[in-house]
């Protein structure tokens, strides 16, 4: 399993938009991801889109993310650029 | 799936600022001392009366909880001569008490207030009299304060009994939620359900108060099932009484044909029985799971789990 910590860095935060990206990209992959704010005892399932919009991660937010599968280290790169993209909305 | 382990028991605490910002609350709080402390922490869903403070018994003092001045406390105040109330009032300067709740019509002493601003203790008008403001905090902070986890999964409630649905993404977890919906049963959580322990009631769980009732389907988009179905196919809360594992069906053929086979997911410390059923063409899971929940009706003897929330 690939845990990373990623900050949620585009300014309107995980909003409907920027969920569905990362649940289509996680959706791609035949690994598990799960997502948890840190230090929150809450787990959540990167390819369910309500899932990833209760997290309401805001700007800021540090989200762990946990993949695990066949498919995990392309998986985990990929939600790591998506991130750091952020989410490809322009800053 | 690892959605159904858990990581031990989270330590809940709420500061005194979500206490009196929170409307669920339900009670009219007004802070009238001590703002700079509002990010104090209550830690126990117990409220203790200040008396013991007073009168100087420190075993038995938790200045972890929420203290209540109501007509005991300043009666005996009241009755002391102005050199013995400020004593007994400078007792609590050696206790970090988070907050002290003063109940309706209750009178405090204005060296109360002038001690709490010194030592940053807020100092909160509750505008409900004392034991109605006790017992609704206390219910509230017993909420609130319950150890909690986030689960991936659907959560119904079929024929009384609280029954939720797990399984890898993909596998039909919110069609199945739907087919029941549909014959009848109550959506309380579709993807995202939040569990927390509450004493004797066992666990309860509930949907995320962002977007409740709604239901991702794919090639659908998001439903919202409360609107489109109408009241009585959702629910608020529900005790949990058993899981049911939706798995990918195994050519290796090792499943339980007689119904004899138990597991059990641990859940904040509560042992939750599991049924896993395999998915294949032409096995109607709703059906399958309406039937797993009759098989625990018979075998309880038709004593359901319904508790008030």
């Amino acid at each position: 399993m690939i845990r990373q910590t990623l900050m949620v860095a585009n300014r309107l935060g995980l909003h409907a938009g920027a969920a569905a990206k990362l649940v289509r990209l996680a959706s791609r992959y035949s690994s598990e991801v799960v997502l948890g704010r840190e230090g929150a005892n809450q787990r959540v399932d990167a390819k369910s889109i309500l899932g990833v919009l209760m997290l309401a991660a805001g700007m800021g937010t540090r989200l762990v993310v946990s993949v695990e599968g066949e498919d995990e280290a392309e998986a985990a790169e990929a939600i790591r650029r998506l991130f750091e993209d952020r989410f490809g909305e322009v800053p | 799936m690892n959605d159904s382990t858990t990581t031990g028991d989270p330590g809940s605490t709420l500061t005194v600022g979500e206490l009196l910002s929170d409307p669920a609350l339900e009670l009219d709080l007004e802070l009238l001392q001590g703002h700079e402390a509002i990010s104090n922490r209550i830690r126990s869903p117990r409220l203790q009366n200040l008396g013991m403070a007073l009168v100087g018994s420190s075993e038995e003092v938790h200045p972890d909880r929420v203290q209540v001045i109501s007509g005991a406390e300043a009666g005996y105040l009241e009755s002391l001569g102005a050199e013995d109330r400020v004593r007994a009032i400078e007792r609590l300067e050696k206790y970090d008490i988070c907050c002290i709740v003063v109940t309706q019509g209750v009178e405090i002493p204005g060296e109360l207030l002038t001690l709490a601003s010194g030592r940053w203790i807020p100092v909160i008008r509750s505008g409900a009299p004392g034991d109605v403001s006790i017992e609704t905090i206390a219910r509230y902070l017993e909420r609130r304060l319950a150890p909690r986890i986030t689960i991936h999964g659907g959560l119904l409630e079929i024929f009384g009994l609280g029954v939720v649905i797990l399984g890898p993404s993909g596998i039909g977890k919110s069609e199945c939620a739907l087919d029941l919906v549909l014959k009848g049963h109550r959506l309380i959580a579709d993807d995202y359900i939040e569990i927390t322990r509450r004493g004797e009631q066992g666990l309860i769980g509930e949907g995320g108060k962002a977007l409740p009732h709604h239901m991702e389907l794919r090639g659908l988009g998001i439903i919202d099932i409360r609107e489109m179905f109408g009241v009585s196919a959702t629910g608020a809360a529900q005790a949990i009484d058993f899981i049911v594992r939706l798995e990918r069906w195994r050519s290796d053929g090792a499943y339980d044909r007689l119904g004899l086979e138990r597991a059990g997911v641990e859940w904040l410390g509560v042992i939750v029985p599991v049924i896993d059923l395999p998915v294949a063409p032409g096995r109607n899971i709703a059906t399958l799971v309406e039937v797993a929940a009759r098989i625990v009706l018979l075998q309880r003897g038709h004593k359901t789990n319904l508790v008030q929330v």
